[in-house]
């Protein structure tokens, strides 16, 4: 009997998971190389009444469960900033950070330089290159960053001359969707699923790659949500005023 | 609901956004200022199923798992130390810096800024000093009955001297790079300071080992483009108002709960 309540407020407890989604989309719509989630539902089925005297099967009740959040990987789009240590990922490929955890992944090209010289990122950790970290020396001038990820500078002393401080390395996924999100724009991979150097993405030196939240989805899925959630509610009133009309009319039977 | 304190977070950065945004146009004419920007990151996650865990006893392998992100957080507003552009002013002592480098500025208190603000003057004794009265580096001082005073892209002071047909050479005004300019600190009045983040000051002569040129008679103009912040402001604008819809609508659906008395 209760099977409609607890239905419902398997939906409402989804919806709930699916507004928090929603929500750290919106307030990301401003973080460079942030990727969107979305919420994934699956029907949970259980087994209905049991009774070997029905003549027919019994019918099992759905429950709504969310099964996941996907990460949306599409490219989003790209801003010039002109900023010389400015870099955005055109293709599937992330720029591989050094942090205290181990290796990292990120699509936020916002680096800087640190005291030491070294490219780092706006948490200070270093983006590393083919053979380490990237680091530049003091009279460094006028940092190019080619398609391929080559960090070249001009050397002070004689301008004419490009030297070469290493290669950013951009890698990519086999399944991406298996990354994990660890916040400060990072992603991990599991173990099992090594980063290999990504052949298809290009570097863009002077740009910035924004986040790929789409707002006009993001604010319909949000009317979406709550409006489904207030339809649940009605759902629940009404089951709950039918128990208490039976209650009524149950102790209204005459007790002659 | 934590959807609420999500959207807040969001909220509370574009509103740091607008800030930033609203102190660069504020100083869309000031000389050698260099424009900022807020950066973000998103702030860490609740992982509700983990990912890449076992979901079966034959191995299967949860292909996503349930992420809820907690929002977003400000990671530092980085100043970009790209070139503005150059006015002519004709005035013998506005300095403009092309290319890498900083005048380095005696501060009242014994400790060096940096500038990239190169409208000097002189002072009662004739020295060379910032519009604040402080000693640019090294000091220089133009003897009275000189005129012309002519600075050449090395920082070359020469004077013409009255009574003699050959121009004096008074000084060198030197320029100071750090490996970090990003990390350098605002302390206002156009001068940056001195941290570990930017790494120690590293004094040389303008074109050499890549130290920019100085520009006699002009000034630098504040880097920050108008087009660029106001679009912006409408960007950051906007996400707030997003956000606050979100907190609505959160609002909105506990209050569903609350009107629910079966």
């Amino acid at each position: 009997m209760e099977n409609a309540l607890l239905v419902g407020l398997s939906r409402q407890m989804a919806l709930q998971r699916e507004m928090e989604v929603v929500a750290n989309n919106i307030a990301n719509i401003d973080t460079n190389g942030f990727k969107a989630d979305f919420s994934l539902f699956q029907e949970y089925l259980m087994p209905g009444a049991r009774d070997g005297s029905f003549r027919v099967a019994d019918s099992p009740v759905s429950f709504v469960r969310d099964r996941g959040t996907l990460i949306d990987l599409n490219q989003g789009p790209l801003q010039r900033t002109g900023n010389p240590l400015d870099v955005a990922i055109n293709g599937d490929g992330f720029l591989v950070i050094n942090t205290p955890q181990g290796e990292r992944y990120t699509r936020n090209g916002s680096l800087e330089i640190n005291a030491q010289g070294e490219l780092v990122t706006s948490e200070g950790y270093q983006v590393l290159g083919d053979g380490g970290p990237i680091a530049f020396q003091a009279q460094d001038t006028g940092i190019t960053i080619n398609p391929e990820g080559t960090v070249s500078v001009k050397d002070g002393a004689n301008a004419t001359i490009a030297i070469i401080r290493g290669q950013l390395r951009v890698v990519s996924f086999a399944q991406p969707q298996r990354l994990q999100k660890e916040g400060d724009s990072t992603f991990s991979a599991p173990a099992d699923m090594p980063a290999a150097p990504s052949t298809t993405s290009r570097v863009v030196q002077g740009a910035l790659e924004k986040s790929n939240v789409r707002p006009i989805i993001e604010m319909s899925h949000m009317i979406e949500v709550s409006r489904s959630y207030a339809t649940i509610a009605n759902l629940l009133q009404s089951q709950g005023d039918l128990h208490k009309s039976a209650l009524q009319q149950l102790s209204d039977v005459p007790t002659s | 609901m934590l959807a609420l304190y999500t959207a807040a977070s969001g909220m509370a950065a574009q509103e740091l956004a607008v800030q930033v945004i609203s102190n660069n146009i504020a100083n869309l004419s000031t000389t050698g200022y260099k424009r900022q920007r807020a950066e973000f990151q998103d702030l860490l996650y609740d992982h509700v199923r983990q990912v890449g865990t076992q979901s079966s006893n034959q191995g299967n392998i949860l292909p996503v798992g349930i992420e809820l992100g907690l929002g977003v957080k400000t990671v530092g507003t980085p100043r970009l130390m790209t070139q503005g552009n150059l006015s002519s002013t004709s005035n013998s002592l506005d300095l403009a810096v092309q290319g890498d480098g900083f005048f380095k500025i005696l501060m009242p208190d014994g400790s060096f800024g940096y500038t990239r603000d190169g409208s000097f003057n002189l002072d009662a004794t004739g020295r060379v000093v910032t519009a604040n009265g402080n000693v640019v580096q090294p000091g220089i001082t133009i003897p009275p009955t000189a005129t012309s005073i002519t600075i050449n892209q090395q920082g070359h002071v020469s004077v013409t001297i009255p009574g003699s047909t050959t121009p004096t050479v008074l000084g060198q005004i030197n320029l100071t790079r750090f490996i970090n300019e990003a990390g350098l600190q605002a302390i206002g009045d156009n001068l940056l300071v001195e941290t570990p983040a930017s790494g120690p000051p590293q004094d040389g002569i303008p074109m050499e080992n890549g130290y920019g040129n100085i520009q006699q008679g002009n000034l630098e103009q504040s880097n920050v483009d108008a087009v660029v912040e106001m679009t912006n402001l409408i960007t950051a604008q906007r996400s707030y108002e997003m956000n606050s819809k979100v907190i609505t609508a959160t609002d909105q659906m506990l209050q569903t709960n609350n009107n629910m008395h079966t």
